[in-house]
């Protein structure tokens, strides 16, 4: 764990917005985008917004490469689930998957599932002149290396965690954005008017997807869920602390029922106008400006995480595209995973919201503000929250069973039960499982 | 009339039993060789210490001595049950209540009786997104329905409390049309002669039921409950789709713990381990139901000849 | 029919609408979500008829060009693992009926018995070795694990009350045991063979634990399709209802078709029981 740093996070981030001359050297490129036309590649993405961008571009990528491509999104669960038997069978049917870094990272690196790109970016002959780890931002980087520090994915976008609030609701009960997270519990409380069917807060109360939830409050503390030296950190005083201010906004503040809530059902609570707040990914932002979809068009405000006792943090997270070691055609999927990250794929993919890219390149393009098609403020912040980025979940194998076992003990104090003794409860269930699996 | 509904004894029509196994055989083969291997694996999985990306190794029955102290396998168990004995007699009651008013005649009856099986035909997946939906506490169509005869918003499957017999409500919703159907098939099958003898002698509709319809259909009613059970013990698209077994583990079955060791965990040797004690309920679950039936068939018999 | 008759049936007609109006309310409710944007699904008190109508949820899922492929998929499937369901399926209800065989229908029933999900990774591993994945056979071979067992039970129930006589004379006559299956048990149990065709059909179109792992992208079947249509970044009620009900609405058609026959199968059943 300890070699993701924060400083590093925080040196990633780059100064976003900021006019500033992208570095990529434009030479003789002896790159070949047509080497291998003809050829056929599998690509499995996760369905996500980022992967539609992909996909829009996909006859733009087979004109320049001419090669043909079987591509497809599945829902996460699915699609981590299919990775992870075909992964295993040795024989997967697919050239280029998606990598969740926040959940599959060290598992991907144990198994020596996903290959060595390292020698892939070195080869001139299929890799253009702008593909270089310099122009990745360090976050990204730290994201897609191993301990040997070997390129085992090309980051594609990054998600910080940021609070939607609703201006209307917050300008009639005269409320200001809070600052720090007792002025976020106050706010909460004076929005919140169940008579009306108004809350102050919303986010998700359902187990597993309710971590990042709580780790946002936690990393306020200072603290990492998972401490530098592998120790698990979930029932220590400030978790505690941490995981009252979680009970204490999803059950006072929040819609009934906000106990059983995935990001989904927060998000048609705030776009009907009902709630205050909603803290979740900036990702999660494009459906709120969408007339179709949204009563609360324009009304949305896009907040800082506030600020803890300790230090001022936001959740983060991020994803990449990997390439089987099973692959037989490792140089054609490179191919495709270097055009998917590629300036235009990173341009297509921040102005319509969709995702954050990892490269200086386009963060640091100018034009990218007059091609955004988001309020400016949001872009705004993401470019604050990349200043206080942290990661929201630890680097462990099993990631999804941390978030299932605290999930549900964060869960449990919604439904009234002490918050001191749950957290203790589940860390004690959890701590052999990681224990176990970090030894091997 | 009696020996219509005497179960046909082999040996009356000179056949012996085994003149039959050739009939039974393609279907024991077929059925057979998918489910052997994949049992033969998940015995010798559930012996190993197995994670996805790591290595094996043997241990044993120690998988199955880790179950009986893992409080979330046992609670799963609980909810199991409690999930499958609502799951199984809310269907049921109303499947034959259902099947007795559509044995009726009435106007558009085959109409009606097509749109009463819809929700069986329709995809479990996609309706279970649909009922996410209306059990919506706040924006929910159903506490909207409630509000008209005063009853206050109910929080549905977004409660721990009331988890169950929500699902256990899209469960009932979606699988009272096959009992309706099997128990309809027996009805149909009723001689009328009984019924014009109880008519003759005064029998009220209650005491035709209870007395000449419900020994007759009572094997069917039965082939109802068991296949019930199975499905409902069983039962993953459902809770999978609207609660992942949540809040908190508040509806997590079996089968949704084994879902979560296996691929979400990808604990592949404790789920093969769960996979196994879970197959052994089944069994003995479904035992005890075909001791039900064989014990139901006798009192029909009694019934029809009495 | 008089007045006074007509009145003592209204408490039936009553229980007739009080058990059909739940099918009946929500498969409205789901029309009505997928005709509708996501703010007005989203809408509380909720709206049953939109101002603005969203044609376009259905124009999406049509402009899918995968969608025939997955159409025709589940259709093979589907066809396929019923067909040869019903082949061994309705004899083995027959055998097992007339030895009352309990245990040989114990072993079919462990089939169904079986978890589900128990059975992905080890078939998953055998079909790959088999040289079978990318083919819609591996669906096909587990979907017989669905199939099957519903025909043995629903057969061996019709068979149980299928009365002896006619087949003791064509016994008498000197028909073997085959000649008496094809020639009077079989004719006599065709309305229960058509139920046990469309609950086995049934059972096999709407599986979806099956489809995730084993299907790839070109032979994944419709339940599986839809449910990747749910999007990650918003909720798409409308989209979804309007795929779902395509997806449900020939099964719907078949059974408004096949209920005829069911209704006539079943008298006929009731006058073979006289």
């Amino acid at each position: 764990m300890a070699y993701i740093s924060r400083r590093g996070l925080i040196q990633g981030a780059g100064a976003l917005g900021a006019a500033g001359l992208a570095g990529p050297a434009f030479a003789q490129s002896a790159m070949n985008w047509k080497k291998f036309a003809g050829q056929k590649i599998e690509v499995t993405l996760v369905k996500s917004p980022r992967a539609d961008i992909i996909e829009k571009g996909l006859p733009e990528f087979k004109a320049l490469t001419g090669l043909e491509v079987g591509f497809e999104q599945i829902p996460e669960q699915q699609a981590r689930q299919k990775q992870v038997i075909e992964l295993t069978s040795g024989k997967p049917s697919f050239d280029v998957i998606h990598e969740s870094f926040h959940v599959q990272k060290r598992l991907f690196e144990k198994s020596g599932w996903v290959a060595d790109l390292s020698g892939l970016m070195a080869d001139a002959s299929i890799t253009g002149p702008e593909t270089v780890e310099s122009d990745f931002s360090s976050a990204g980087l730290m994201f897609s290396k191993n301990q040997q520090g070997k390129l085992r994915a090309l980051p594609q976008s990054v998600d910080y965690w940021i609070v939607y609030y609703n201006k209307e609701l917050f300008d009639k009960k005269g409320v200001k954005y809070p600052d720090t997270f007792e002025e976020m519990i106050a706010a909460a409380e004076k929005l919140t008017d169940p008579k009306e069917g108004v809350y102050g807060f919303v986010a998700r109360g359902l187990k597993n997807a309710n971590l990042p939830v709580f780790t946002s409050f936690l990393l306020g503390f200072g603290v990492d869920p998972v401490d530098a030296k592998g120790n698990l950190m979930t029932d220590t005083p400030e978790a505690i602390e941490a995981g009252k201010i979680y009970q204490r906004l999803l059950s006072k503040h929040a819609p009934p029922g906000a106990i059983g809530f995935n990001w989904s059902e927060c998000q048609s609570a705030f776009m009907q106008g009902k709630v205050a707040m909603w803290l979740d990914g900036i990702g999660f932002a494009p459906p709120l400006e969408d007339p179709n979809k949204s009563r609360i068009v324009g009304k949305v405000g896009y907040g800082l995480m506030p600020k803890g006792p300790k230090t001022r943090a936001s959740a983060t997270f991020g994803d990449g595209l990997s390439i089987p070691s099973a692959s037989t055609k490792k140089e054609a999927a490179w191919l495709f995973a270097q055009w998917a990250v590629s300036k235009e794929q990173g341009r297509a993919l921040i102005t319509t919201g969709s995702g954050v890219p990892f490269r200086h390149s386009v963060l640091n393009d100018p034009s990218i503000r007059t091609q955004l098609k988001m309020p400016a403020a949001w872009l705004d912040t993401v470019a604050e929250s990349a200043k206080i980025s942290r990661l929201g979940l630890p680097v462990i194998i099993p990631v999804t069973e941390f978030r299932d076992t605290i999930g549900i003990g964060l869960t449990n104090t919604l439904s009234g039960g002490d918050v001191a003794a749950e957290l203790k409860k589940a860390s004690d269930a959890f701590r052999p499982v990681l224990e176990k699996s970090e030894k091997g | 009339m009696t020996q219509a509904a005497t179960p046909a004894t082999p040996g009356r029509i000179g056949l012996s039993s085994r003149d039959y196994w050739p009939f039974v055989a393609p279907a024991l083969i077929v059925v057979g060789s998918v489910i052997v291997f994949p049992w033969v694996f998940t015995i010798y999985m559930a012996m190993h210490e197995w994670k996805a990306g790591g290595a094996q190794s043997f241990v044993g029955l120690g998988n199955f001595a880790r179950l009986a102290s893992d409080a979330r396998f046992l609670e799963s168990i609980v909810h199991t049950l409690l999930y499958t004995g609502l799951a199984v007699t809310a269907p049921v009651v109303l499947g034959v209540f259902s099947a007795v008013i559509f044995h009726e005649r009435f106007p558009l009856r085959g109409l009606l009786r097509g749109l009463f099986i819809m929700p069986m035909m329709a995809t479990p997946v996609a309706i279970a997104l649909v009922w996410v939906m209306m059990f919506h506490p706040q924006l929910g169509v159903l506490n909207y329905l409630l509000s008209f005869v005063g009853l206050g918003p109910l929080t549905w499957v977004f409660n721990p409390a009331t988890v169950i017999p929500s699902l256990v409500l899209v469960e009932t919703w979606q699988w009272t049309p096959l009992v309706m159907l099997i128990v309809l098939g027996g009805l149909a099958s009723l001689p009328t002669e009984p019924y014009e003898s109880a008519l003759i002698d005064g029998a009220s509709r209650w005491q035709m039921f209870r007395h000449i319809t419900w020994p007759m259909i009572l094997p069917f009613v039965m082939v109802a409950v068991i296949i019930r059970t199975i499905d409902a013990l069983k039962s993953f698209d459902i809770i999978f789709a609207i609660t992942q077994g949540g809040p908190g583990t508040a509806s997590e079955t079996i089968n949704i713990y084994l879902y979560n060791t296996a691929f979400a965990y990808y604990n592949m040797g404790y789920g093969s381990a769960i996979a196994v004690v879970f197959f052994i309920i089944v069994v003995a679950l479904s035992l005890v139901m075909l001791w039900l039936r064989q014990r139901s068939k006798w009192n029909a018999d009694a019934g029809a000849a009495a | 029919m008089n007045l006074a008759a007509a009145l003592r049936r209204l408490p039936l007609l009553f229980a007739v609408l009080m058990i059909v109006s739940p099918a009946i309310l929500f498969f409205v409710w789901m029309l009505s979500l997928s005709l509708k944007y996501e703010i007005d699904n989203g809408a509380y008190p909720p709206i049953l008829i939109p101002e603005r109508v969203a044609w376009e949820n259905y124009a999406k899922v049509f402009q899918s060009a995968a969608f025939l492929t997955f159409f025709r998929n589940s259709l093979i499937v589907t066809g396929a693992a019923t067909a040869a369901a019903l082949l061994v399926g309705v004899p083995a209800g027959y055998g097992i009926a007339r030895m009352k065989a309990t245990r040989a229908a114990i072993v079919v029933l462990i089939a169904r018995m079986t978890p589900g999900l128990s059975y992905l990774i080890p078939l998953f591993l055998l079909f790959q070795w088999l040289g079978l994945m990318g083919t819609l056979w591996p669906q096909i071979i587990t979907h017989l694990v669905i199939t099957v067992p519903i025909v043995i039970w629903v057969m061996i129930s019709y068979f149980e009350s299928t009365p002896m006589e006619l087949e003791e004379a064509a016994v008498i006559d000197g028909a073997n045991r085959w000649q008496v299956f094809r020639h009077v048990a079989l004719p006599i149990a065709r309305p229960g063979i058509v139920v046990a065709l469309i609950l086995a059909s049934i059972f096999s179109w709407n599986n979806f634990v099956f489809g995730v792992v084993l299907a790839g992208r070109e032979t994944r079947t419709l339940p599986v399709a839809v449910y990747n249509m749910l999007s990650f970044e918003q909720v798409s009620w409308g989209p979804l209802s309007a795929a779902a009900l395509i997806v449900t609405l020939p099964v719907l058609l078949l059974t408004i078709l096949a209920q005829r026959q069911i209704v006539a199968g079943l008298t006929a059943g009731a006058v073979k029981g006289g």
